[in-house]
């Protein structure tokens, strides 16, 4: 009987060992974010990013079609008139207020579909925990000056 | 034209239509959407877009015609979905957009643009046009308030036609032809008219935007509340549009009652005010000789005691209310209630209460001086104005009046110390001199008399001392006009008197009304003659019973009917003794009057005199939006909510009482609704009352009030209600109408004329920041001729001495005003005529140039 069990928990070892084993010459999964690169696809939608012209012009114009667009209200626009010698962005009209709220945002990406400059766009950003609720609604300046994710895109 | 009703058929729907109808509005009538864009139901028919274009089968087979300009005829078929039909709106919107920019989502009327709507349902739902679109200015502002954009014009007309056809001054024009066409200013002379932004409302793109609102809204965000305007006593409906906390824009509203659906420009524009950071947000108490933040029930505290100090230190008496015209029905009647009830005076009025000898009764009716674009004609064929200039005073009776003047021939009688724009209108002008207004009115009735080859034995007396030599040298009116104007007045089916406080002031301003009585009954007009109060409920001031001489709904303070019915709905004794008018009050502030409990008025502002008499007070508390000159020299100041932030109604000057109910609120502040404050003063007082809403206030003023009775919240609606003005009428009676001589100006001297601007420097216009420049300047006005006796040009500084105090003011120069006079109005930036004027009917001023 002990020799039995004996014989038997020795084949489970070795069978461990040999998941072990078969493992340790691969490469492994787990990704050491931030520290080395996660790769996403190319659609992959993360945190929102507002973009700007090359000229450094914003190309949000405050047109507020994101936020109707948006099914669970998270975004939240104000516009004003552009200062005509020191213009926020081409045109008349620039977005004073730009706020989402993260809490709300179900990453539809609908904002980004009705943006009529794509100005605002669902980024690769997805390391989006926080301490503090209120850090989780973005502001204009957040969102124009994203940070770069330690992202790879892998192909579609 | 025949009652017969006309029928047609649309669309193979049979509908029958009055004569006369266009087919645009034949189809709506049964549900048949034609498109429009130059058509407008308050404007005439120009037909210039080709948008509206239908079949109509004649005997040539089917013809395309505009529904908009084409009258129904009987038994005329019209086809509005044919294959050629829509062919023709396809290729007609393809062609108003070849120019026109894709500017939807800045452009501010993205979301409620006829053009995108019918571009979306009529259009072809392809674009062609490959080529570059032309390019023409946009950004451009025709006024200081209103922004164009050439580009997205589609030359409809509406904005021309409206300028033409109601306003009177043609001030946009199109200039070049073809695809170059622009809609343009002459240059350098803006839009001002004062209704000008009106064409913003009903351009049907977005080629002309608010200064004020622009790009603060998308008309699907916005929350509308219906409302009404705070400005003027006309009480014009208008549509609040908030969101996040803040008032977003102000749109006119239709009320054929009232409005038709214009509002002035300063009701769309100046709301600024509301969303300052200079509103007050919290109670302030004097501590240490400062104000300082304090909790309400600190406040509170401090009013109950400081009231009672002074009552019982120097009665009853020594304490006064100061009411508002400003403020809605319910602050007032619980200001008069607290006076009456729980201090035990009358002194309780506001500005131009007890002061001006007004009418119960306002104006007959709007609707009666209206001529809108479809309806019955208006009721008058003779105006006549004393003392009123609607111009400034209420913009939109101006509307009325001058498109009762152009489009039914009706006269008009301008009697005015000041050449008023009206006065462009054929008719009679009698330009007084300020303060002879009741000898002018018995010339009047004594030629109306004459002209009427009349005996009266009762008005030859009365109106004897109004002789041709008096009229020329005290009234500085030449005979033979009075008698011209006596004339028009007598020819007339149907006169229309109305009189202002400016005429009706001070120690005449009984004489002055018993004249224009007088008068009216001589000319079998008694029920047309109207007063015209300036604020958005004077009328609702004096029917809450804010006077010292009156209970609420206009009884006397002996009346035995309404003290019991009081008494019995408050509870106590009411006291008997009149109390003392506004001007009285402020004059004794300081001596008999103790302690003033002011409520939305600034009369430390209007006169630097009662300013130090204010400062004298034992005690002062003030209910305001902000700390103007009165809130920083009381005691306690309470910080009250606007028109906009709570429930009330307002009493317009015919008498029509209306909601407004609240559109927007401010979570920061601790301001709270001046019914309410009253509410809990009282409480503080130990007398509970009964109310839990503004709703509630009302509810006792219809029991208070008879001629209120059962016009609670729910019956008023959105259009408000008309109390019946039979009920408080006084009986037609001839008075006593006399005036001593005025005293003759010495050398040098000029009469002064003063009275209200729209564009005053008053809190409520100063605030919005576009209309800055449209202030009125700080300046003294002068005939020509007297300007250059006294040796001044345009834009010179001169110093203005009176009997009484000088102001430092920059001159104009005017062909408006009369020679010996100069005009100054009321609420100039840091210029306040009141330094000048100490309650006499006529006061003379010299002008030094500096
Ligand atoms: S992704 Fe969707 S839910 Fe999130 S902000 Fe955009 S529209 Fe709203
Ligand atoms: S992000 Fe795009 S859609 Fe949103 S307001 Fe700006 S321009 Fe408009
Ligand atoms: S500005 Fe507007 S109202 Fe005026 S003509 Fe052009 S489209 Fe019509
Ligand atoms: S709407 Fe009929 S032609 Fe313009």
């Amino acid at each position: 009987m002990a020799l039995n069990d004996l014989v038997k928990n020795a084949l489970e070892i070795g069978k461990a060992m040999g998941v072990t084993l078969k493992y340790l010459t691969q490469t492994p999964v787990t990704v050491e974010y931030p520290n080395e690169p996660v790769s996403l696809y190319p659609r992959f939608r993360g945190r929102h990013e507002l973009r700007r012209y090359e000229n450094g012009m914003e190309r949000c114009i405050g047109c507020m079609l994101c936020e109707a667009a948006c099914p669970t209200g998270a975004i939240y626009v104000d516009a004003a008139e552009n200062d005509p010698a020191n213009p926020t962005s081409p045109g008349e009209r620039y977005a004073k207020v730009y706020e989402i709220n993260l809490l709300r945002c179900v990453f539809c990406g609908d904002c980004e579909e009705a943006c009529p400059t794509e100005a605002i766009v669902l980024g690769h950003e997805f390391a989006m925990a926080n301490y503090d609720r209120h850090d989780f609604i973005l502001n204009k300046q957040t969102l124009l000056n994203p940070g770069m994710p330690n992202v790879v895109i892998r192909p579609d | 034209m025949s009652d017969e009703l006309v029928t047609l058929t649309i669309d193979d729907k049979e509908v029958q239509v009055a004569p006369g109808t266009l087919i645009v509005d034949a189809a709506a009538a049964v549900n048949v959407e034609i498109p429009i864009f130059c058509s407008h139901p308050k404007l005439d028919p120009v037909a210039c877009c080709r948008m509206c274009l239908v079949e109509v089968e004649g005997p040539r087979g089917p013809m395309l015609q505009t529904a908009c300009s084409v009258p129904v005829r009987e038994g005329m078929v019209v086809h509005t979905d044919t294959e050629q039909v829509q062919a023709t709106q396809e290729a007609n919107l393809a062609f108003i957009l070849l120019n026109h920019p894709l500017d939807c989502p800045i452009c501010d009327k993205g979301g409620e643009c006829p053009l995108q709507d019918q571009t979306m349902r009529f259009g072809p739902g392809i674009s062609q046009l490959v080529e570059p679109k032309r390019h023409k200015q946009k950004d451009y502002h025709i006024s200081d308030t209103i922004v164009l954009d050439q580009e997205r014009c589609i030359i409809c007309w509406r904005c021309i036609r409206y300028l033409e056809e109601w306003e009177d001054k043609p001030q946009l024009a199109l200039f070049k032809r073809g695809g170059a066409t622009l809609i343009d200013i002459q240059p350098g002379q803006p839009v001002d008219a004062k209704t000008g932004g009106n064409i913003i409302d009903i351009c049907p793109v977005g080629a002309l935007t608010s200064k004020v609102a622009r790009f603060g809204f998308r008309p699907w965000q916005v929350e509308r509340t219906p409302s009404i305007d705070p400005h003027f006593s006309t009480g014009d409906n208008i549509r609040i549009d908030t969101r996040t906390y803040a008032i977003r824009r102000i749109v006119g509203r239709e009320n054929m009652g009232v409005n038709d659906q214009w509002i002035a420009d300063k009701t769309r524009f100046a709301w600024a005010w509301v969303n300052s950071d200079e509103r007050l947000t919290t109670p302030l108490v004097r501590k240490d000789g400062e104000l300082q933040p304090a909790t309400w029930s600190e406040a509170l505290q401090a009013v109950t005691d400081g009231l009672k100090r002074v009552k019982e230190r120097q009665g009853a008496d020594a304490v006064g209310g100061i009411g508002s015209a400003k403020l809605s029905n319910e602050a007032n009647y619980l200001l008069q209630r607290f006076m009456r009830q729980i201090v035990g005076t009358n002194n309780v009025d506001h500005r131009d209460g007890g002061d001006v000898a007004a009418l119960s009764t306002g104006i007959p009716s709007l609707a009666a001086v209206m001529q809108p674009q479809y309806g019955p004609p208006p009721q008058y064929d003779v105006i006549m104005l004393v003392g009123v200039d609607p111009s400034e005073e209420a913009p939109i009776l101006d509307l009325h009046i001058k498109r009762a003047v152009r489009r039914s021939g009706t006269t008009l009688v301008i009697a005015h110390p000041r050449h008023i724009e009206l006065t462009r209108y054929p008719g009679s002008y009698l330009g007084y001199r300020p303060g002879s207004e009741a000898t002018l009115l018995n010339g009047l009735a004594r030629m109306a008399l004459a002209v009427k080859g009349e005996e009266n034995q009762t008005v030859s007396q009365l109106t004897d001392d109004a002789t041709d030599e008096r009229l020329l040298n005290l009234c500085g009116v030449d005979p033979e006009a009075v008698e011209g104007a006596a004339r028009l007045l007598v020819e007339a089916k149907n006169p229309l008197i109305l009189y202002g406080p400016m005429a009706a002031q001070g120690a005449t301003g009984e004489q002055v009304r018993n004249g224009l009585t007088n008068l009216a009954m001589v000319l079998d007009c008694y029920e047309n003659l109207g007063y015209l109060g300036l604020n958005a409920n004077s009328q609702g001031c004096r029917d809450v019973g804010v006077l010292p001489d009156a209970l609420p709904g206009h009884a006397p303070l002996d009346d035995e009917a309404a003290r019991t019915l009081l008494a019995e709905l408050w509870g106590g004794e009411l006291p008997t003794a009149p109390g003392k008018t506004y001007r009285q009050m402020l004059d004794a502030a300081g001596d008999d009057i103790g302690a003033l409990l002011v409520m939305g008025a600034d009369p430390a502002g209007e006169r630097p005199e009662w300013a130090a008499n204010l400062a004298q007070l034992d005690f002062l508390a003030v209910q305001e939006l902000f700390l103007t000159d009165t809130a920083r020299l009381a005691d306690v100041v309470l910080p009250a909510v606007s028109w906009a932030e709570g429930d009330g109604t307002f009493t317009n000057c015919e008498r029509r009482i209306q909601r407004a109910p609240k559109a927007v609120s401010n979570p920061a502040s601790k301001a709270a609704q001046d019914w309410m404050i009253l509410d809990h003063i009282a409480a503080h007082m130990g007398m509970q009352w009964p109310y839990a809403s503004a709703q509630g206030v009302l509810e006792e003023i219809t029991t208070a009030i008879p001629a209120y009775a059962g016009l609670d919240w729910t019956a008023l609606g959105d259009q408000g209600v008309q109390w019946n003005a039979e009920t408080v009428r006084p009986r037609p009676a001839y008075r006593r109408c006399r005036q001593d001589d005025l005293p003759a100006a010495g050398e040098g001297e000029l009469a002064l004329v003063t009275g209200t601007v729209a564009y005053d420097g008053g809190t409520l216009f100063r605030l919005t920041q576009a209309m800055r420049d449209m202030i009125h300047a700080a300046a003294v006005t002068l005939n020509p001729d007297d300007a250059a006796q006294a040796g001044v040009k345009d834009n010179d500084a001169v110093l203005v001495r009176s009997a009484h105090g000088e102001l430092r003011l920059r001159a104009a120069v005017s062909e408006e005003i009369e020679p010996g006079t100069a005009w100054i109005p009321e609420s100039l930036p840091g210029a306040p005529v009141g330094a000048l004027l100490n309650g006499r009917e006529q006061e003379f001023v010299t002008i030094t140039p500096q």
